[in-house]
């Protein structure tokens, strides 16, 4: 049975993009707000896997670098917040080009180690100059966002951000979809295939790679601006190394270069892990348990995709519906 | 000189680990996110055991049979069904990996643990030095002449070898290539667990110590190729030597980063000696 | 002993073997030929464990034992390593019957298996096939990168080790000629489809073998 005419996901999301926040009482508006920053990060990070194929565990690092831009830049220097929100995403993607250069050159295992180091250094980094950043205690009172007279504050503030968040995950979604079909897309899907058949059918494998890597810190840098202006204070133990691994797994489960897969994956890790952090701190359950029920369940995720549907579940749905999407198993 | 003393112990410990990455690569290819838990878990273990009343040594060798064990779980999970691509290995041993912070906090809760080791001195050559420290690269040593007798003499470490050098001919001959994967699993969560005693009297471990335990063995292992046990016991040296130093006359907090700014200045070295295109297997 | 009845062998999509029948029996030697690609290699592999047939079956009444094509030693291992790990699956590791069948072997007993000729290799190889005690040793591409006298000279020993210990071959070869030579019997497989069956005799005058295998003349066939 073809679902091919009844569903059509782009007509949902953009309406469920214009109605959620007026509709969501405030304390759900804050996660999807999350989920759609989350969605953002994830998608860049699905099409690296994705194309790339090969695994980052650096993406809450560029999320910070992102917050941090955004934040240092309104609160220290009194930049427009607007304009500083554009300027994080930059930021993040040049480092990334700087970065990319030595560390793409890495494959397999060494990359994701790669990323691993560049994730630690940075916030290493981040904590020690404390001049600058407020080092561990963190970066407090950054300005709300706003353009001009107009400041977002007081009781319309989810409401704006649950507008921007989603509308910024809708329009990545919608670059990555314009980018899977165009040509350079193509060629990076070959790339996922065969670096060596790609190479050779001319394809300047190590330049895609690059913009790619630099495009996915730019998705996460810009998500990470929004959450600066969004919680107002920000610290390098807000961008932990699980975070990070948070992505990876939102990625893999809605699957590597599929790009639904990044918003299906954001919202059902999202939403299982928030389910289990309130069962854990409900009264007479032990004081760790939140903690222990994220790990566990991080874990029976991310093995049961790789073990069950190392494609991701969004593949394996447009399998069952007879669509045929882009995806990579790993 | 004090700092050099320590920083070779915990070098050793390092050596340790970086030797059960590469037993395990050797053989399955795969690279195990989760070695530094097999660290942890023994280092916990052998503080409950010693709180139990149980006696010195005996407490530490459970603890590493224990590791080894788990070693073994971990890698059915990781290589035990046909087909898993060794991408999907490495993803599965980094949720094995946070998948053990739950079980740990469960047990042992979410603050360090340590417990005392061999306390006293030992004069050696008019050099004093902490009996803790000579009993790690004592252990150490033994160890790696252990291993080197395993694989150079006894049929099973042969079968092994023959698994990492030619994994094909070696099930043409008969060999169950996936169930020595799973005795070098076992192999590196037992060596891995090794480190785990000797380093906690020294360092005290939590939950998440896996993390920079693990690098640091990485970053020694990959000195010898991820393939090497003998280079990958200098790199472990090189690094606990100079992280001692760094803490010692630098400052403490950048100790962690030495291993790490070690690790990818070794890669992109090496990745610049390859020439890009070659290889599809990872790295 | 063997017996290979519709054999349908899939790599993925690809149908490597389609419905492949054939036979050796105890103390035959029967020769294999074909063109790359034809399926030989998926062939033994199958009938020695290493891949599943999608459909039909093999029947084989006894052990069987490959010297794989390109040899593919343990490198990095010593001859005598290489030889007792052939016998992985038996009690006696004893590489003393691989020695008496190739004396050179013994001198160089030490020497590490990737430092060898590509004779001394392939002798390694067969011997180290050999110490599984097999009924059927399946040989892949035995002339492969050798010199001629250097074939010889290994395809002699497999002639005296079937005559003399009754020990079954199938002999995968592009090298028709040699493989004709050797064997009485022997199938001609295409295209994951065994297209001729004969004694040697027969299939060595036919003309469509010799014009793709035995390099006649083209006028010869027409």
């Amino acid at each position: 049975m073809s679902h091919r005419r009844l569903v059509r996901p782009w007509s949902i999301a953009v309406a469920l993009t214009l109605v959620l926040p007026l509709v969501l009482p405030n304390a759900l508006l804050t996660i999807y707000i999350f989920i759609g920053l989350s969605t953002m990060v994830v998608s860049g990070l699905s099409l690296l896997m994705g194309f790339a194929g090969q695994v980052s565990l650096g993406q809450a690092a560029f999320y910070a670098i992102g917050a941090y831009t955004a934040g240092l830049l309104s609160r220290d220097l009194n930049v427009p917040p607007v304009l500083g929100l554009a300027i994080a995403p930059a930021t993040a993607a040049a480092i990334a080009y700087v970065v990319g250069l030595p560390l793409l050159r890495l494959r397999g295992h060494y990359l994701a180690f790669g990323t691993l180091a560049f994730q630690l250094i940075t916030l290493s980094a981040i904590g020690e100059a404390r001049d600058l950043t407020g080092g561990d205690t963190g970066l407090t009172a950054i300005p709300p966002l706003g353009i001009g007279p107009l400041i977002v504050e007081g009781p319309f503030k989810p409401i704006v951000f649950g507008y921007l968040a989603g509308g910024l995950a809708l329009l990545t979604l919608l670059f990555n979809q314009h980018l899977v079909r165009s040509r350079p897309g193509r060629a990076l899907r070959a790339l996922a295939t065969s670096e060596a058949g790609a190479l050779a059918a001319g394809v300047p494998v190590g330049r895609y790679k690059l913009q790619v890597f630099a495009l996915s810190a730019a998705y996460a840098g810009l998500a990470g601006g929004v959450y600066a202006f969004f919680v107002s204070y920000i610290a390098p133990g807000s961008f932990p190394l699980v975070r990070s691994i948070e992505f990876l797994i939102m990625a893999t489960v809605g699957g590597l270069g599929s790009v639904w897969g990044s918003a299906v994956g954001a919202t059902v890790v999202f939403l299982v892990v928030q389910v289990l952090q309130n069962l854990g701190t409900l009264p007479g359950m032990p004081l760790r348990a939140p903690a222990v029920f994220s790990y566990a369940v991080y874990a029976v995720i991310l093995i049961g995709i790789m073990l069950g549907l190392p494609g991701g579940v969004v593949p394996a749905i447009q399998a069952m519906w007879g669509r045929r999407g882009y995806h990579v198993r790993p | 000189m004090q700092y050099a003393a320590s920083g070779v112990a915990t070098g050793c410990a390092f050596a340790l680990v970086a030797t059960g990455f590469v037993a395990i690569y050797r053989v399955t290819r795969v690279v195990n996110f989760a070695q530094g838990v097999f660290a942890v878990i023994a280092g916990m273990l052998a503080y409950t055991l010693l709180g139990q009343g149980v006696p010195h040594l005996l407490a530490e060798m459970l603890a590493v049979v224990a590791a080894g064990a788990v070693g073994v779980l971990i890698g059915l999970v990781a290589i035990g069904r046909r087909g898993t691509s060794p991408l999907a290995s490495l993803i599965i041993t980094l949720g094995l990996g946070i998948g053990s912070y739950a079980v740990l906090i469960l047990i042992w809760g979410d603050q360090p643990i340590s417990y005392d080791g061999f306390k006293g001195n030992l004069d050696v050559g008019g050099v004093t030095m902490q009996l803790q420290y000579v009993l790690v690269v004592l252990l150490t040593g033994l160890a790696f002449v252990a291993l080197g007798l395993f694989f150079d003499h006894t049929y099973l470490g042969r079968g092994l070898t023959a698994c990492s050098s030619n994994p094909r001919a070696a099930r043409l001959v008969g060999i169950d290539v996936t169930r020595m994967g799973l005795v070098a699993f076992g192999l590196g969560g037992g060596l891995g667990g090794l480190a785990g005693v000797l380093l906690t009297p020294m360092q005290p471990v939590s939950f998440n110590s896996d993390v920079a335990i693990a690098i640091s063995g990485f970053a020694a292992a990959i000195f010898g190729g991820l393939l090497r046990p003998g280079t990958a016991l200098i790199g472990g040296l090189v690094l606990g030597v100079a992280e001692a130093l760094v803490a010692g006359y630098g400052q403490a907090s950048l100790q962690s980063g030495v291993a790490l700014v070690i690790m990818l200045g070794i890669m992109i070295w090496q990745a610049g000696r390859r020439s890009i295109g070659t290889g599809e297997d990872t790295a | 002993m063997l017996d290979v009845h519709d054999l349908v062998v899939r790599y993925g999509a690809a149908t490597a073997l389609d419905g492949v029948s054939l036979r050796v029996d105890r103390g035959e030697m029967v020769a294999l030929i074909g063109p790359n690609g034809a399926g030989k290699s998926t062939l033994l592999n199958t009938i020695c464990g290493l891949l599943k047939p999608a459909s039909g079956t093999f029947h084989l009444d006894g052990r069987v034992a490959q010297v794989p094509e390109g040899r593919q030693l343990f490198a990095e291992m010593s001859v005598e390593d290489n030889l007792r790990l052939g016998a992985w699956t038996i009690r006696e590791r004893d590489p003393g019957r691989a020695y008496a069948l190739f004396p050179p072997l013994l001198e160089l007993r030490q020497r590490i298996a990737g430092t060898l000729s590509g004779g001394e290799q392939q002798m390694v190889a067969v011997g180290r096939a050999l110490m599984a005690q097999p009924d059927l040793l399946a040989v892949d591409e035995l002339s492969l990168g050798l010199a001629p006298m250097v074939v010889d000279d290994l395809a002699q020993h497999l002639v005296r080790l079937n005559r003399d210990k009754g020990m079954a071959v199938l002999l995968v070869e592009q090298n028709a000629r040699l493989a004709l030579e050797l064997c009485p019997r022997a199938y001609v497989l295409e295209a994951g489809r065994i297209a001729l069956t004969g004694s040697s005799q027969e299939l060595a005058d036919s003309p469509a073998v010799r014009a793709a295998y035995l390099g006649a003349a083209l006028d010869e066939v027409v």
